[in-house]
């Protein structure tokens, strides 16, 4: 069990506002880490510092050994590495579904235009849409979106895949496809850092569960751990509210 | 006119005035003032400077003479033919002229000691060969006709074997040798030489030869004192040193460009009948259109004509966008701190004009009421300067058919305009009548920016005292305002009677109005071409993460959009040049100008249509590892662009309308086409529904256009 990323003292402050208030979470290769907590409690902003859409306060993000968050990375190149996936899918409106998913192989020189419409048809195929390669966005429902989205986001081959609330804009009935698509990812060996309410996939999938408030890591371990013993007082709280829902 | 002096130069002009009549009372306490004619323009002996003030040698030594002896002259430039005959009548005391020594000349004038030795020189090309007469045989030589130097070249023409060609004026004469028509051609000595220190390309091979004296002449047996005077003067100069500074100076190292061959752009109204207006063929004609062009022709310079407007074509000189302005314009003091004007080629007054019904006959019974002007006019300033003690209040026009139409309309109840123009005005059949005789009577002039194009200047006077001696300036002006008061003008008002009706008036200006209309659509191609890159520059400017681009996006949106178009067309037209020194041509400020102004407009839809863009799609294109450029081009341009489309086209639509705004700085587009026209016909109402017609018809097709590619982008 390697370590894959290891975020240490990260701090993230807008003006006044300090959302990320120090956090240590380190995840090895392969590991599936599922991030919960309330509304509010930073969440989206820890994971979006990890790719530096958010830019980090203070602190360090170290990936293989090489912290991102210093100023003489190249990010771009970072973010070719890990893949992102959007609460409300993101889908480049102006390019069709195979044009979502060959646009940065291609922009990025890693593949011919070729390659790219093979792999991104492969792709297709694994989250069951291979016939929408030339569908356009605005025709697909949302969770066919969203495992377009993850399939654009794996058309880079990223080491590590940031999922935040991946289903929480969905229509009930089309969660499962797109948790499907997870789990069959999870089972490959793929890094993955998951936001979720899911609890099911959650205790299902993650390695590790991490629960998260006002910015800090309160509690930590396996689903087992934190769903059946909780000892934290405020995640007690916190499970007894979406549990109750 | 003095306290208008005070009024706008304030303290340093009483000073100066305080300081001028010290000086004049001082003299004029003890010494008599005697009336000295000379000529209009005979360099290097006088001529007007750069000041407007006469210089050269005659008036500096006829000054010096004056100092040393303790009395007073007053030099009259009023040309050597009437200077002459001033001072035989005795309305003129003494003449200095350049006036050769003659025995005719003596039976009727007394002449003073001699002081100038002058004889004629044979001149050649810079680069001739030619050093001796006999080298001139079988050549030909240029010579000027009735000169001392013409019947010198004749009576040496036989022994020498060469050919002879006459002009009418010197600078064809040097001309005809420069460009090697004739291989030399014979001047007065001085003349050739200060000729030659301008700039002339000719060189003098000969010394002097039927050499000949100047002399200061009185009337015979009268001025002896004044005679005696100058005589004593004379001797203390030539002792004193005074009297070679004074050759020196003009015949030393000057240097100023001459203005043979050149090109010179001059300014004059849009509209300004009988002096500049534009005829049936859309030349432009009038006396001062025909002046200019008689002097240039008759100086060897060329005329470009810009009828931009009064005010741009005077502001236009001050910023040296244009060489001079000849446009009816009155010489006054306040002018003449920033322009040198010409000798006044023509005398005009202010008159008082009122509908043709109207009752109003007097001034007094202006009160209360409200009077049509014209912007900075002199008839302007008068009615300005009467308006409190009459009680009427003013309404400011720029253009003259606007201001007479106002008073037909009835919204004003008279308006103020230069006698000729009235009265031209009235014969093209403008419903006003003529209610007050001419007051404030002003000589116009032809002006140059202070301190510039002397040489034009100097050709200008040069030119026009030729004309008049020749009487092509009595035709001229006979041309537009008839021989007598009611002369040939009327029939030109009724000679296109026929051709008054919508379809008359579009048959016999179709030509114009189509090149009115594809100038337009020029400008607003052109235009909205480079305003489409600065727009989309300068919007990009707004959303790239940058603090300092965004910062400058905004200013520069907020300048260019915060100025009115006017107000730009008019810095960088004639701002621009004070600033640099170079002058810009009126179509490319014009483009200029619309690319700042509809480009600011551009820019900030071009930034609105980005940011409109779900900031999703910039965030998903960044993680994949898409640099910020690459996101813009492939995903949020395409996507804004779809946004921006009909506020482009909207934006070319109201270039095209923005262009007419460009009329101010003379662009002959379709707005100032339609001014022209209406200038010579007067016929307002019909022209402006025939310009409206057009822009609508371009518009509407644009519009079409418009519907047809968002229908197509939507899909
Ligand atoms: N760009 C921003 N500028 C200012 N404040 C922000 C910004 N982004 C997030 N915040 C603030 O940071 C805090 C944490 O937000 P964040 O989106 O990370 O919460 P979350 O845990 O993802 O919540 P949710 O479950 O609702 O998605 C919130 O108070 C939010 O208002
Ligand atoms: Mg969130």
């Amino acid at each position: 069990m390697s370590e894959k990323l290891r975020v240490t003292n990260l701090v993230k402050t807008f003006g006044t506002n300090n959302v990320l208030k120090g956090i240590n979470l380190t995840v090895n290769e392969n590991e599936v880490v599922v991030i919960i907590g309330p509304s509010g409690s930073g969440k989206s902003t820890l994971l979006r510092a990890l790719n530096r859409l958010e830019e980090p306060t203070s602190g360090s993000i170290v990936i293989d050994n090489v912290d991102i968050a210093s100023k003489g990375v190249d990010i771009d190149t970072v973010r070719e590495n890990i893949g992102m996936v959007f609460q409300h899918f993101n889908l480049f409106s102006n390019l069709s579904v195979g044009e979502n998913i060959m646009l940065a192989p291609v922009e990025l020189k890693k593949e011919t235009k070729e390659q790219a419409s093979a792999q991104a048809k492969k792709l297709l195929k694994t989250v069951g849409l291979e016939a929408k390669f030339d569908a356009t966005v605005q025709s697909l429902s949302g969770g066919q979106q969203q495992r377009v989205a993850i399939a654009r986001a794996l058309a880079m081959n990223p080491d590590i895949m940031l999922f935040d609330e991946p289903t929480s804009a969905l229509d009930p009935e089309m969660v499962g496809d797109v948790l499907a698509v997870m789990k069959d990812l999870a089972k490959k060996g793929m890094t993955m850092i998951v936001v979720t309410h899911e609890m099911g996939f959650a205790k299902e999938v993650a390695d590790r569960v991490v629960f998260v408030d006002d910015g800090q890591i309160l509690e930590q371990g396996t689903p087992d751990q934190l769903f059946e013993h909780p000892k934290n007082e405020r995640l007690q709280d916190f499970l007894n509210k979406i549990l109750n829902v | 006119m003095k306290q208008k002096v005070f009024k706008f130069l304030g303290w340093v002009a009483l000073l100066f005035g305080l300081f001028f009549c010290l000086v004049q009372s001082t003299v004029t306490a003890q010494a008599k003032t005697y009336q000295i004619g000379t000529d209009v323009t005979y360099p290097p002996f006088e001529f007007a400077n750069k000041q407007n003030k006469y210089v050269g040698i005659d008036i500096d030594i006829m000054n010096a003479v004056a100092k040393e002896e303790g009395f007073k002259v007053n030099i009259k430039p009023v040309g050597f033919n009437a200077a002459v005959q001033s001072v035989q009548s005795g309305q003129l005391d003494g003449v200095i002229a350049g006036m050769t020594i003659t025995p005719e000349r003596k039976a009727k004038f007394d002449f003073g000691t001699p002081y100038y030795k002058t004889g004629v020189v044979m001149a050649v090309g810079k680069n001739s060969d030619i050093k001796s007469f006999k080298q001139l045989k079988g050549k030909r030589v240029a010579l000027k006709t009735g000169t001392a130097a013409a019947d010198y070249a004749n009576s040496i023409k036989k022994k020498y074997g060469f050919k002879t060609v006459t002009f009418d004026d010197s600078n064809n004469m040097y001309e005809d040798v420069t460009t090697g028509n004739s291989v030399a051609c014979f001047e007065d000595q001085p003349v050739m030489q200060y000729g030659i220190k301008q700039g002339l390309k000719l060189k003098i091979v000969s010394s002097p030869a039927n050499t000949g004296w100047y002399g200061f002449a009185v009337k015979k047996g009268q001025n002896t004192e004044l005679r005696k005077k100058f005589n004593q003067g004379l001797k203390k100069i030539q002792a004193n040193g005074t009297y070679d500074k004074i050759v020196g100076k003009y015949l030393g190292n000057k240097t100023n460009p001459k203005v043979k061959g050149k090109t010179f752009t001059i300014g004059t109204n849009v509209t300004f009948p009988p002096f500049e207006f534009a005829n049936k063929h859309n030349k432009y004609v009038g006396i001062d259109m025909d002046l200019i062009r008689a002097i240039a022709n008759e100086q060897g310079f060329k005329v470009k004509i810009k009828p931009v407007g009064f005010n741009a074509a005077v502001q236009a000189v001050e910023s040296g966008q244009l060489d001079g302005v000849i446009s009816g314009m009155s010489i006054t003091n306040e002018r003449k701190a920033k322009f040198d004007f010409s000798q006044p080629y023509f005398m005009s007054g202010v008159v008082m004009a009122v509908g043709k019904n109207s009752k109003i006959t007097k001034l007094s019974q202006l009160k209360g009421k409200r009077v049509a002007i014209k912007t900075g006019t002199s008839a302007a300033d008068y009615a300005n300067s009467i308006k409190k003690k009459y009680g009427f209040h003013t309404v400011t026009f720029d253009d003259s058919n606007n201001m007479y139409q106002d008073v037909t309309t009835g919204n004003s109840f008279a308006c103020f305009e230069d006698h000729p123009v009235m009265k031209y005005a009235i014969k093209q059949g403008t419903k006003l009548k003529i209610v007050t005789k001419p007051a404030e009577s002003a000589p116009y002039g032809f002006a140059v920016k202070k301190g510039h194009n002397q040489a034009l200047l100097a050709a200008f006077n040069t030119g026009l005292k030729d004309l008049k001696a020749s009487g092509t300036y009595d035709k001229i002006k006979a041309k537009y305002l008839g021989t007598d008061d009611n002369g040939s003008v009327a029939k030109t008002a009724a000679d296109d009677a026929g051709s008054r009706s919508f379809f008359g008036l579009i048959k016999q200006n179709q030509g114009a109005l189509l090149s009115g209309l594809s100038e337009t659509m020029w400008l607003t191609v052109v235009s909205i071409f480079f305003a489409t890159i600065f727009g989309v520059i300068v919007g990009l400017l707004g959303v790239v993460p940058s603090k300092f681009s965004n910062g400058l996006s905004s200013t520069l949106i907020y300048i260019f959009r915060g100025m009115p178009l006017l107000v730009l067309a008019l810095f960088i037209y004639t701002g621009i040049p004070s600033l640099t020194g170079t002058k810009i041509p009126a179509f490319i400020a014009g483009v200029v100008t619309l690319t700042f102004n509809e480009g600011a407009y551009i820019a900030a839809f071009v930034k609105g249509g980005i940011e409109a863009v779900d900031p999703g799609q910039m965030e998903a294109a960044r993680s994949l590892g898409l640099p910020f450029g690459k996101s813009m081009r492939r995903v949020i341009l395409p996507q804004g662009i779809r946004i921006m489309i009909p506020s482009f086209i909207n934006q070319f639509i109201i270039t095209l309308k923005d262009t007419s705004i460009l009329s101010i700085i003379g662009l002959l587009e379709l707005t100032q086409t339609g001014k022209i026209i209406i200038a010579r016909n007067l016929e307002g109402f019909k022209v402006w529904t025939i310009v409206a017609v057009m822009y609508l018809i371009i518009i509407t097709l644009l519009t079409w256009l418009s519907n047809w590619v968002q229908r197509r982008t939507k899909v």
